[in-house]
């Protein structure tokens, strides 16, 4: 039995960019809008857009994300034939066999895995993104212009084009040139790391790949290159909507932030009943709001408890801010604990961690070079009084009136 | 020794004093807490006391019982042998009449059910009490007692005593007399959750049946107190037992008391309820919301006080809610003010409209309605 259409999931990679808070999980892991897991965001576009086999290719501290992922219940991925499957990196007949050298490898490696499914398209995503995406529309596209490659693309102001991989297209937005990070860039077209390949195409490019000694077997530095060479039909797909990679701390607060508001043109709608994001999410009590609670432009979830007040910031579930507490402009992951009369700006608090009375982690942006969000790593305790400045990245417990 | 406790809970107990809130369904698929149904804490109790195996009778109504608990996977009761197993009438028999009058009329009709039971033990619940209770431990104490029947009853009589049976406690710890449904409360309150062998239970089924008893308090306890080891399990943490429009909202409110919360939601006993995949609630920046009890996937952009809002719930701007149960799905338009007011799932109340009730006599709307 063959399937049209499956997913290979890259989330291997180590995110270390996100510095502390990706130092026990995979970056896919790494929590998000108050319910969710990075992850979440590739699963749930593929089961809504009909996808329902998934490769997720794992090796980075996997423990965590495989947990996660479980028999894939949450995302309705549970299935007799297809579902979710955990791909890690293995050994093969004669001691052969390596960890994923680079994005293609990891697909080379998992040739007979695709081949088992026989599909007529494979679908190259990355856990580190988030977006609502209807893949189904893009492989529609794929058909039509009975493309070898299609790779989804989104318009970025020209100034922001050097930062990305950036395609040059025709007016048929026909593929014919790419360039990575051009400093003098002629289109504005950036490349989100989303492709649909033709697998018959792409498993002779995968070949053709290994068995360059030089290549890095990357999608990036080497397959698109090569499928380029060889006057390979390659489209661009345009993707209207809001997508955010949230591979850094910057960007995963700003994504953070851009969720409370999604009416604002680059928003994004999480209460959508037609796009729905599913998670796998412990079952809590609803949470409870003291007498002198006040919370405004922010979210809430099940199993906190706040008696204090929460500005513009994200609480994922189990939180507590206690009396006289203050949080603003910031994210605390689960099971973080606020004590009486802190005040928490500008920072990011991975799970469990403890912040004592009084104390003060982050600020606001003050117009210093410096300044940047602070970063609170998981299971710490920052004593009472102590001062946390902005920017910095804590991943051993602070003392009682201390300053870091 | 926990997999030997096989769970039976009466999911078609119905009060008609629940008015609206039981017009589409039974009591024990009433929302409570939140963002549960009552019938969860009991699901909860027996699968987080490792009960495996749990039979849920019904007889009417239960349409939305069915859509709740689905096949038990949230319960982890989604098994390949036992689990989750709907129970309803007629199933295995074709003399009996479909609604059943007292729970030794309903075990008749599950008789062979009941026979194929793999436990040697099993606890009898009704689906219509929300109390997190210890089960495990209630069963250590059977075993431990040497008890025909253990039954499960609390010190704090806080039912309607028609409603309710009373247990006389004698100087050996053994119950020495019953009553059922007396005018006034006396001794200590049952909460009808009793624990006996699989072989005792079997045999007071058919015992029943021979003659005609309908009721188990009344046919058992009451009648066998001086022939069986009756023991009471003196439970006196929270417990809610859903009587009346009234006495629905009194326990709701009951929830926001924080002692309250702490012996009915326990860490190492969470209830367990259907996963609805809500994200977190957004409260907008001109909302307030205080004394609260709010569930995910809500939108709050005006203001709540001393209220429980279920999932999903949408308060809009300049709306005020106060002293209200908001169940899933209910819009409050802009500039509408509701107090006292039990709102059931899905009813939108237009924009600017009053409504009003009394702590003592809640208004209660029916579901899907638009006022």
């Amino acid at each position: 039995m063959k399937k049209e259409c499956v997913a290979m999931l890259l989330a291997g990679g180590q995110g270390s960019r996100l510095h502390a808070l990706t130092s026990h999980v995979a970056k896919p892991a790494v929590p998000f809008g108050g319910k969710y897991r990075i992850i979440d965001f590739p699963l749930s576009n593929c089961i809504n857009s009909g996808i329902d086999t998934v490769g997720v290719l794992t090796q980075y501290r996997p423990m965590e994300l495989n947990a996660y992922i479980g028999n894939g219940e949450p995302w309705d991925l549970d299935r007799s034939y297809g579902g979710v499957h955990i791909l890690p990196p293995y050994m093969r007949e004669g001691e052969k066999g390596t960890w994923y050298k680079g994005t293609a490898n990891a697909i080379y490696q998992n040739i007979n895995f695709l081949d088992t499914y026989n599909p007529d398209y494979v679908l190259i995503l990355s856990g580190d993104h988030v977006y609502k995406m209807d893949y189904a529309d893009m492989l529609r596209r794929h058909k039509e212009a009975n493309a070898a490659c299609t790779i989804s693309v989104l318009e970025v102001p020209m100034e922001e084009a050097p930062r990305f991989g950036i395609m040059n297209v025709d007016e048929n937005d026909d593929i014919y040139e790419f360039e990575e990070k051009p400093k003098k860039p002629k289109s504005n077209l950036a490349s989100m790391g989303i492709y649909i390949f033709t697998w018959k195409k792409l498993r002779e490019y995968l070949i053709a790949d290994e068995e360059d000694e030089k290549s890095a077997n990357d999608f990036g530095k080497n397959i698109i290159p090569a499928m380029l060479n060889a006057k390979e039909k390659m489209t661009a797909y345009r993707f209207k909507g809001y997508w955010k990679d949230v591979g850094t701390i910057d960007s995963l607060w700003d994504a953070n932030m851009d969720m409370l508001s999604p009416d604002a043109p680059n928003g994004i709608d999480l209460y959508d009943n037609e796009w729905p994001i599913f998670a796998r999410t412990p079952t809590k009590p609803p949470h409870v709001m003291g007498k002198d609670a006040k919370v405004n432009h922010s979210m809430v979830t099940g199993g906190c408890e706040v008696y204090g007040t929460v500005e513009n910031s994200v609480l994922f579930h189990s939180v507590v801010v206690e009396e006289g507490a203050v949080v603003r402009y910031s994210i605390l992951m689960p099971g973080t604990v606020v004590k009486a009369g802190a005040v928490i700006e500008y920072s990011i608090v991975a799970e469990n961690s403890v912040i004592g009375q009084r104390a003060k982690v982050g600020a606001a942006p003050d117009g210093s070079e410096d300044w940047g969000v602070a970063v609170v790593a998981q299971n710490l305790t920052i004593g009472d009084d102590a001062v946390v400045s902005p920017h910095a990245m804590i991943t051993r417990n602070v003392k009682g009136g201390g300053v870091k | 020794m926990m997999n030997k406790l096989h769970g039976i809970i009466f999911s078609y107990l119905s009060n008609p004093d629940l008015r609206e809130l039981t017009q589409n369904r039974n009591t024990c698929s009433i929302p409570y807490g939140g963002r549960y149904r009552v019938i969860d804490f009991m699901l909860s109790d027996m699968v987080n006391a490792g009960v495996s195996d749990v039979g849920l009778i019904v007889d009417a109504n239960y349409q939305s019982l069915l859509d709740h608990v689905g096949s038990g996977k949230d319960w982890d009761l989604s098994r390949k042998h036992g689990g989750l197993r709907i129970l309803p009438p007629f199933s295995y028999s074709d003399k009996r009449e479909g609604l059943y009058r007292g729970r030794m009329d309903a075990l008749a009709g599950i008789r062979s059910y009941l026979q194929n039971i793999r436990q040697d033990h099993v606890v009898l619940a009704g689906g219509d009490l929300a109390v997190n209770l210890p089960l495990r431990d209630i069963f250590e104490a059977h075993i431990r007692n040497d008890a025909d029947i253990t039954a499960v009853c609390t010190g704090h009589p806080k039912g309607d005593p028609k409603g309710c049976d009373y247990f006389t406690i004698g100087a050996g710890g053994r119950i020495t007399d019953v009553a059922v449904h007396p005018p006034i409360a006396q001794g200590c309150e049952s909460l009808e959750v009793y624990i006996l062998s699989k072989e005792l239970l079997l045999s007071l089924v058919d015992h029943c049946a021979a003659h005609n008893i309908h009721s188990f308090s009344i046919g058992v306890l009451q009648s066998m107190v001086g022939q069986l080891k009756i023991c009471p399990y003196v439970y006196d943490g929270y417990a809610a037992r859903l009587q009346s429009v009234a006495g629905y909202f009194a326990r709701s409110m009951e929830l926001l008391d924080p002692n309250i919360r702490t012996e009915l939601f326990v860490p190492e006993r969470p209830v367990r309820t259907k996963d609805r995949s809500d994200p977190s609630t957004y409260y907008g920046p001109e909302s307030r919301c205080y004394n609260s009890l709010v569930a995910d996937g809500c939108i709050i952009e005006g203001e709540v006080e001393n209220s429980i809002l279920f999932r999903g719930v949408r308060v809009e701007k300049g709306a005020k809610v106060s002293g209200c149960v908001l169940m899933q799905g209910t819009t409050i338009q802009a500039g509408a003010v509701l107090k006292y007011a039990i709102a059931d799932k899905n009813v939108r109340v237009n924009p600017g409209r009053m409504l009003m009730g009394h702590s003592t006599y809640p208004l209660a709307i029916a579901k899907n309605e638009i006022v």
